[in-house]
């Protein structure tokens, strides 16, 4: 569990994909402990803003600050205290599920890979799979593997984009579960339109505007 | 669970050992490259025969075999992650320079591979005169080298555009003439009896200033 108190902050921050706009300008601060539910309609900017706070997109205007305990965050360094599930994120198919936890780990410079691997492997209920190539899982098996990566190195962040994506009712349970553990001391940022998931939220944040598609 | 301070150089080696599985398991590239190797060294042998005396042509001979065997795979050492879209996994675990050394690290590798197969049969099946040894692997070497950091850097700008198989031809153009006329130069003086100190300095200078612009541009280049 990561004791580190964190805080986002996004001042005027908002994206354009070219001349259309991915992200109307928004502004919010964010702490930890706690869960934070992002909605708005399809292509609000729900996942731009993900991609942003996990620091692998640059705004186009306005900025995010993330500070863990007293430490400022660049962008650039991000990825070591943030955990990422979003449909955008893909594994090696020719990996097995354990091939790609172990990369991850080991190239984060974990100490103990495989028990690291082990520990996110259960949480999610993949044990049986573990063995398996990543191109013979079903879209709610590689579903459970985003969660396992989220989660993988302790992150004092996570970023869960459509989280529960693609699972069945026994994955929605196994994934509540998870939450329910993953919560801690974290903060949790969830964009997602379901209603099931919003009620895991202590907090709800509308983004308004009908995004991508609008001229900017 | 312990999380150690990452170490880039844990994260450049955890890169290249991922590499390299992926090309054990997938043959992506190697296969193709040894294949047109041996394949156009075993055609030009039949059609000119040997070209003991003609030491110009071997030298040039030699440096193109081994770009096109490789420049294929080479080039695609990016743009295999963005087409698998397994850029994003790479840049949540790891920071832009170590992922960029990663990969050239095993470009560098994959072309010594084929070397190891390339230049013995170059030597036979071509009748080459033996070639001072120390002259002609610090030659290889070097142009190695040189060769691999232009790939990686040229390979890193085009995989997020869109045309990348015609642009990656246009930017790689100018950036492997030097690289490749320095390393024909020096395999013929080698072969002639001729120094090889100029050229040397020359494809090393090369490939430490490709090493330094690959280190300055890296953080930005995958920034959307």
């Amino acid at each position: 569990m990561n004791p580190a108190r964190v805080e986002v902050e996004g001042e005027e921050v908002g994206h354009h994909y070219g001349r259309r706009v991915g992200l109307r300008s928004t502004s919010f601060r964010l702490e930890s402990p706690g869960v934070v539910a992002i909605r708005g309609a399809n292509g609000s900017g729900k996942s731009t803003l993900m991609r942003i706070l996990a620091g692998l997109l640059r705004p186009s205007h306005g900025r995010t600050r993330l500070r863990i305990g007293e430490r400022e965050l660049a962008a650039k360094g991000r990825f070591r205290h943030v955990g990422y599930a979003a449909p955008d994120l893909a594994f090696y198919p020719e990996f097995s599920v354990t091939e790609n936890l172990a990369f991850a780990a080991e190239t984060r410079g974990d100490s103990r890979p495989s028990v690291a691997v082990k520990e996110a492997v259960e949480q999610v209920g993949l044990q049986t799979r573990a063995a398996d190539r990543v191109a013979a899982l079903s879209s709610g098996m590689l579903q459970r593997l985003r969660l396992a990566f989220a989660l993988l190195h302790d992150p004092a962040l996570l970023l869960l984009d459509e989280p529960a994506n693609h699972l069945d009712e026994e994955g929605r349970v196994t994934f509540e579960t998870w939450l329910g553990r993953a919560r801690g001391g974290r903060l949790i940022v969830m964009a997602t339109n379901d209603e099931r998931e919003w009620r895991l939220a202590d907090r709800t944040i509308e983004l308004q505007g009908r995004g991508l598609g609008d001229p900017a | 669970m312990p999380i150690e301070r990452s170490s880039s150089r844990a994260a450049v080696w955890a890169i290249l050992r991922k590499e390299c599985r992926s090309e054990w398991r997938t043959r992506y590239g190697l296969n193709a490259a040894l294949l047109f190797a041996i394949t156009s060294l075993t055609a030009v042998s039949f059609a000119v025969g040997r070209l003991t005396d003609r030491h110009d042509m071997l030298a040039a001979l030699l440096w193109v075999v081994l770009l096109f065997a490789a420049l294929a795979s080479l080039s695609h050492a990016f743009v295999r992650e963005v087409e698998g879209r397994t850029l994003t996994l790479l840049r949540l675990v790891a920071d832009p320079t170590a992922i960029a050394f990663g990969k050239l690290l095993f470009n560098l590798l994959f072309l010594v591979t084929i070397e190891v197969v390339t230049v013995p049969l170059f030597l036979v099946l071509m009748g080459a005169p033996g070639p001072r040894w120390p002259a002609f692997l610090a030659v290889l070497a070097a142009g190695s080298v040189a060769l691999a950091a232009a790939a990686t850097v040229v390979g890193a700008i085009i995989s997020q555009t869109r045309g990348r198989g015609a642009l990656f031809a246009g930017a790689a153009f100018p950036i492997l003439l030097p690289v490749l006329a320095a390393a024909v130069s020096a395999t013929r003086a080698q072969w002639s009896g001729g120094t090889v100190d100029g050229e040397l300095r020359l494809l090393i200078a090369y490939a430490v200033a490709l090493l330094a612009v690959s280190l300055l541009l890296f953080d930005h280049l995958w920034e959307d």
